[in-house]
């Protein structure tokens, strides 16, 4: 009974003395949020002003975005996708509606495919198209040169937000 | 009055199919054992959709009756009255119910005279029933709300003008006579019987008030577009100001997805007839906003090899200001070209007509790959007779690589005015539809950081002002259609068909489209709410989208031979 307590005594005072907190370890945070998906990614941004900045670092959401792809995208992605706003964008304005649209739509398919949350090439192909398209009209409405300015998406995408009529 | 008639059940399933039975009120006893079979042959297939049997040669009986009907009910003083009271009768029995609707109120000696088909010359004649004891109508079938409206006329006359009073019971009823109308006045037009297309048409504007949505507004849009010929006025000054056009079409683009299929599809084989080439260069017939352009400038940007020398040629019409309209388009493609790191010189050309185009204008490079895109300009061309052929020439003078040609999916060049307006009846109320039910899915737009799904929420002012210039930009066309002769009528849309053997003789082939192009399109059509009554078809190659089974438009792509 006494070498018990002895042992939790010491286990108590190394707790003390090394005190974990993980905003210590940027790196530790990160692995931890790169497995989360875009809610909950969104939601630790909204813990503390750590976190935020953290988290708005747009290479998270180019994880989020890309890595459940079976092909990983080509090298010139990032650079377009950075220069049309983004990653983080083109998640909430593109990825986000069009992966839950068409999941929603192979459930009610009835399909035996499995409905998985990783997106195959051709949804990346038109999820990019789309992105790009917009930044498009953002320029004709003459939004300057506001790269990743307004949060709200240009016109031509407000079909992906509306609900779909099941 | 007793008349050897047949009472109505009401059959649960669709024409012909269900057993009846069947009662004579009067008994003339030999009809009795045979009444399923003559009965069944003899049923009217409009009302046996709706769940009634009546017989053909009974029709006139119930036709007569319910115009009756719907006379006594003009006299209503007041809508109130309407709402109070109903009694119900079982309306399946239809001959009964019509009985006794009549007996309940006060029916005056005349019957009406209603030739429900329009065609022939006989004078409409307006009912007008002395007014009579309070009026109890049934608010009747399962489905169909009553609305009623009266328009009062101080002078009634039974000569030849539209109906004095006209109180309508049933909307699903008068949507058919909806139809019967606007067609019997196109018909009316064609015989050149003026008065009587006059009278229809005003008719025909009265009935489609009582519609909802997507019938209410084809409807207002044709019997706008019959009135206008009949009264010859042109339907607007020979050009809209492009930018007014530009913009009715942008709204049209975000609304539904027809022009986005259209520009994806036509994009997809532009990009793979520009594999592996270096330097590139696309002539586009309709230059609009440029909005086809981003999507293949990002695909050029990221394909493996890298990207190349995209040159863009645009055309368009002259605008009433002189301003260069195109040079701003040009501009915001080269900012958007500059921004992802493809190289690019761009071009405008103003022109009337396509066919004041010469090849040598376009400075040809031999080094490059040329593409020439089309959506919904060609068949302007087939307003000026040779016009089509001088530039199809011109187009296999300049060897293109590709030439992609985007068109509904309709024939609205027929020779023959009431087949026009059939037709585009037809396909107007189709697209309509496909609005209505793509527009309706509205919830709020989501705005930035974290999720915010509203769900059923109302539908977002920007989506129902969207609607409505779609609608004014497809009413524009169903005016061209129909109003427009010669010169002045532009939108000669022609099918699939007919362009396969023009494109053929001007010595083209089909290149086919390709699996990349079916699956991108059919998944861009399932993130539209209300996806799901679009469909992508692949005829021959073509790829068709059209809503439920009628294809709307179709992309095709084509090389010199």
């Amino acid at each position: 009974m006494l070498h018990t307590h002895n042992n939790i005594l010491e286990r108590e005072t190394k707790r003390e003395k090394h005190n974990i907190s993980i905003n210590d370890h940027n790196d530790i945070l990160i692995e931890v949020l790169q497995r989360l998906d875009g809610r909950s990614l969104a939601a630790a941004a909204c813990v503390c002003k750590k976190w935020c900045s953290i988290v708005r670092n747009d290479a998270l959401w180019e994880h989020l975005c890309f890595r459940q792809l079976s092909v990983p995208p080509s090298v010139g992605v990032r650079s377009v996708v950075l220069a049309l706003g983004g990653y983080r964008r083109l998640y909430l304005m593109c990825v986000r509606p069009v992966v839950s649209r068409l999941k929603k739509r192979r459930s009610n398919g009835g399909h035996t495919e499995v409905v998985r949350r990783l997106w195959n090439r051709n949804e990346v192909e038109l999820s990019l198209s789309l992105f790009c398209v917009e930044y498009y009209e953002r320029l004709l409405l003459g939004d300057g040169g506001a790269v990743g300015g307004g949060e709200s998406a240009a016109k031509s995408l407000r079909f992906l937000c509306k609900t779909v009529n099941v | 009055m007793k008349r050897n008639h047949t009472a109505v059940t009401a059959a649960t399933s669709a024409a012909g199919t269900s057993s009846t039975t069947a009662a004579d009120v009067t008994e003339k006893g030999k009809n009795n054992n045979n009444m399923w079979n003559e009965e069944d042959a003899g049923v009217d297939e409009l009302l046996a959709v709706l769940g009634y049997k009546v017989k053909s040669a009974d029709m006139v009986d119930v036709a007569q009756k319910i115009e009756h009907l719907e006379g006594v009910f003009g006299n209503d003083d007041g809508l109130s009255q309407i709402a109070s009271d109903s009694v119900h009768y079982n309306p399946s029995d239809l001959h009964s119910w019509l009985e006794s609707m009549i007996c309940e109120l006060n029916p005056s000696p005349e019957p009406v005279i209603i030739d429900d088909s329009f065609v022939n010359d006989s004078d409409l004649q307006a009912m007008i029933y002395p007014p009579a004891k309070k009026v109890k109508p049934n608010c009747s079938s399962s489905s169909s709300s009553s609305t009623v409206t009266g328009s009062a006329n101080p002078n009634p006359s039974v000569q030849n003008n539209s109906n004095n009073q006209v109180v309508i019971v049933d909307s699903q009823e008068n949507g058919i006579r909806l139809v019967h109308t606007l067609m019997a006045c196109a018909e009316a037009i064609q015989q050149e019987n003026y008065q009587l297309a006059e009278s229809l048409v005003k008719q025909a504007g009265m009935l489609a008030v009582s519609q909802a949505g997507a019938m209410r507004k084809v409807a207002t849009c044709f019997a706008e577009a019959l009135a206008r010929k009949i009264y010859r006025l042109s339907p607007q000054p020979p050009h809209d100001p492009p930018a007014f056009s530009d913009l009715l079409q942008m709204h049209f683009y975000e609304t539904c997805p027809y022009l986005k299929f259209a520009h994806f599809t036509a994009n997809q084989a532009i990009l793979e007839a520009f594999a592996g080439k270096k330097k590139v260069h696309v002539i586009d017939f309709g230059m609009k906003q440029g909005m086809q352009w981003p999507a293949l400038m990002q695909a050029l940007a990221l394909r493996p090899g890298g990207p190349p020398t995209f040159r863009l040629t645009g055309i368009g019409p002259p605008s009433g200001d002189n301003t260069d309209y195109l040079q701003e388009v040009g501009w915001k493609l080269a900012q958007l070209a500059d921004t992802i790191h493809v190289e690019f010189e761009f071009r405008g050309f103003i022109a009337g007509s396509l066919a004041d185009l010469e090849p040598s204008m376009f400075d040809l490079r031999n080094d490059e790959v040329l593409a020439v895109n089309s959506v919904f300009e060609l068949h302007q061309l087939l307003a000026r007779p040779g016009a089509i052929d001088k530039v199809l020439s011109a187009v296999k003078q300049m060897s293109p690589e590709i030439l992609t040609v985007v068109e509904q999916e309709a024939n609205h060049n027929g020779t023959s005015f009431l087949e026009r307006f059939t037709e585009s009846l037809h396909y107007y109320s189709t697209l309509f539809d496909s609005l209505e039910s793509s527009g309706g899915g509205g919830g709020a737009a989501v705005n930035g950081g974290v999720d915010v799904g509203v769900n059923g929420g109302g539908v977002s002012p920007v989506s129902s002002e969207d609607r409505f210039m779609s609608e004014v930009y497809l009413g524009k066309q169903i005016c061209n259609v129909v109003a427009c002769e010669g010169v002045d009528r532009v939108e000669r849309h022609e099918t699939l068909t007919q362009w396969k053997t023009r494109l053929d003789s001007a010595g083209f082939e089909a290149v086919h489209l390709g699996s990349n192009a079916f699956k991108q399109a059919s998944m861009l059509l399932a993130l539209f709410a209300g996806g799901d009554g679009y469909r992508v078809v692949e005829e021959d190659g073509c790829l068709m989208l059209g809503w439920h089974t009628r294809p709307l438009i179709t992309t095709s792509a084509w090389k010199i031979r």
